[in-house]
């Protein structure tokens, strides 16, 4: 359990988090998204008690970070954007040097080291010093450090860069196993990575929060429109071209505004933004009307798709015009 | 005290296995022989006073001990295990101890590797065993102290270029201050205060074969000082 209230934190002046509040339950991945320098790092860096917030409070477990850093950095494995790793030392080393700084000794240690270098695939290069290691294999090391004592709170900074497509797969099955018994937090870049490992988002824009949410209810509350694709062609008599599609358009109600008009396959296809209805529960009456609309103007339909919104077109739309809708 | 030790484990792990560790003793025991064997004639002297070999030792370690304390702070920041190590459950005296500790060690063994010299003298002469004694545990002190300003000066620096050469310049100084009161010819109190900051100063009441409990007290005292600092750095930098 993760809460962090009213977080500030500037450096040399520069405020890098503006006043974040959101909290994370066990059993929950939470994923931190924002472009570079939105205050993902900043936050992490928080929560592990490597800086203390210039104003606000974190708590990890209950226990404030500030109050006592210790106690919090046993609880929490981190993996640091940057992946800590001591090049001389080879993988074996470097997870008992991590042991031992987590107090772990004797069979406990044995065990929890074959349980992480089991979960991140480091078997084929156990005794190989870190310097001749890849960068997937060192992602995946750095990743063993911070999952080695087992903690109920686990932060990850963009926990799958430089890994490749099978890597990234079975890691980010890794992370959804341990956020069904634990805490997580994980940054990322990467939407397809929010959309299949977090069960809720904080988008971040310039040190604040933009959204906050489940990954698909952010989309309904940001919505605000509902997007219908259509393509159409004339029923009979002269084939239908974009500037009489424009014209019958103008009769359709709740049209808010028209994509470009492209012809595709010998029909028109167009995306249209429709008001938004009042009540959700009238969820189809954009699509009803766009098809009656379609059937009185002497149109055919061959394709009429309701478009969801996705992470992708919201975090465009967040961060780069800042503030909500 | 395991975390400590499980900190001054990694590290000497890492001196070792790098040139530094071995540079430094090799360094150490060349330098301080050399300069006994040849500069100062010691066999043609025929005098059996090893005062010039211990003399000269807090000169050698003003060099030496930024040499290895010049990674424990400025590299970890630039491998990023720094953070690693700040996010791991240690308090920040416990990090500082342990590398301190491991520095000290191998500091000890090029000592322990030293051993030969007085044992080649004692053929010359009768040698008094609490001379040397006294001598070897004002060493120790002194590089206790050289090394914990050496990682405090590391705390500082950005890479470890800057963690030596200010290492270096600032022992030099604290080594070499007592002679500007002797150089200008100054009596009287500012002597005393110059006197009192200098470790070579400190150093030269063991050199023959004096433990004083106020030389005692200095050495711990600038060790304590700057571990604590060193520590000090490690907390400040969390807020800022």
């Amino acid at each position: 359990m993760i809460e962090a209230r009213e977080l500030r934190k500037s450096y040399d002046g520069v405020e890098a988090v503006k006043g974040v509040s959101f909290s994370v339950e066990t059993g929950t991945v939470l994923g931190l998204l924002g472009p570079n320098g939105a205050g993902k790092t900043t936050i992490m860096k928080v929560l592990t008690g490597y800086h203390f917030p210039s104003s606000g409070t974190a708590l990890v477990d209950g226990v404030d970070v500030t109050e006592d850093p210790v106690a919090v950095k046993s609880r929490v494995g981190y993996l640091p954007e940057m992946v800590p790793l001591y090049q001389d030392m080879t993988p074996s080393e470097y997870l008992d040097f991590a042991a031992e700084a987590r107090g772990l000794e004797g069979p406990a240690r044995k065990s929890a080291k074959e349980r992480a270098v089991e979960a991140c695939g480091l078997k084929p290069v156990y005794s190989r010093p870190v310097e001749q290691l890849s960068k997937g294999y060192r992602q995946r090391l750095g990743l063993a450090q911070a999952i080695l004592h087992d903690p109920p709170i686990l932060i990850l900074d963009e926990p799958t860069t430089g890994l490749d497509p099978n890597q990234i797969i079975e890691i980010r099955s890794l992370i959804r196993d341990l956020g069904k018994e634990k805490t997580v937090i994980l940054s990322t870049h990467i939407l397809q990575e929010v959309e299949a490992v977090c069960g809720s988002v904080v988008i971040l824009n310039e040190g604040r929060i933009a959204a906050s949410g489940a990954p698909g209810e952010i989309g309904e509350a940001l919505k605000g429109e509902e997007r219908i694709r259509i393509r159409a062609k004339a029923a009979s008599g002269p084939a239908l071209d974009a500037a009489r599609l424009g014209s019958l358009l103008a009769s359709l109600p709740g049209l808010r505004s028209v994509g470009s008009i492209e012809a595709e396959g010998g029909a028109l296809s167009v995306e249209l933004a429709m008001q938004p209805r009042a009540e959700p529960a009238a969820g189809d009456a954009s699509a009803e009307a766009v098809f009656d609309w379609a059937v009185g103007r002497g149109l055919k339909l061959l394709e009429l798709e309701r478009r969801r919104l996705s992470l992708e077109e919201i975090f465009v739309k967040l961060t780069s015009e800042g503030e909500l809708p | 005290m395991s975390k400590v030790l499980a900190v001054a484990k990694r590290e000497l792990r890492s001196s070792f296995n790098s040139p530094v560790a071995y540079a430094v003793i090799l360094g150490f025991l060349v330098f301080t022989s050399a300069w006994l064997y040849f500069v100062r004639g010691f066999i043609a002297a025929n005098q059996a006073d090893l005062r010039p070999y211990f003399g000269v030792m807090p000169i050698v370690l003003a060099f030496l001990a930024p040499a290895l304390t010049m990674r424990s702070w400025a590299e970890e920041r630039r491998l990023g295990t720094y953070e690693l190590l700040l996010t791991m459950p240690f308090t920040e005296g416990q990090l500082v101890a342990g590398k301190f500790l491991a520095s000290l060690a191998v500091a000890a063994l090029a000592l322990l590797l030293s051993l030969p010299v007085p044992l080649s003298a004692s053929l010359l002469g009768s040698f008094d065993a609490g001379v040397i004694a006294a001598q070897y545990l004002g060493i120790l002190l002194e590089a206790a102290a050289a090394l914990a300003v050496g990682q405090w000066v590391s705390s500082l620096a950005k890479n470890q270029v800057s963690a030596f050469l200010g290492g270096v310049l600032l022992l030099l100084a604290l080594v070499l201050v007592d002679r500007i009161a002797a150089f200008l010819q100054i009596g009287g109190l500012l002597a005393s205060l110059l006197n009192w900051l200098s470790l070579a100063f400190h150093f030269d009441a063991f050199s023959r074969g004096v433990v004083d409990t106020r030389d005692l007290a200095y050495f711990a005292a600038v060790s304590a000082a700057a571990l604590y600092l060193s520590s000090w750095n490690l907390s400040r930098r969390k807020w800022s």
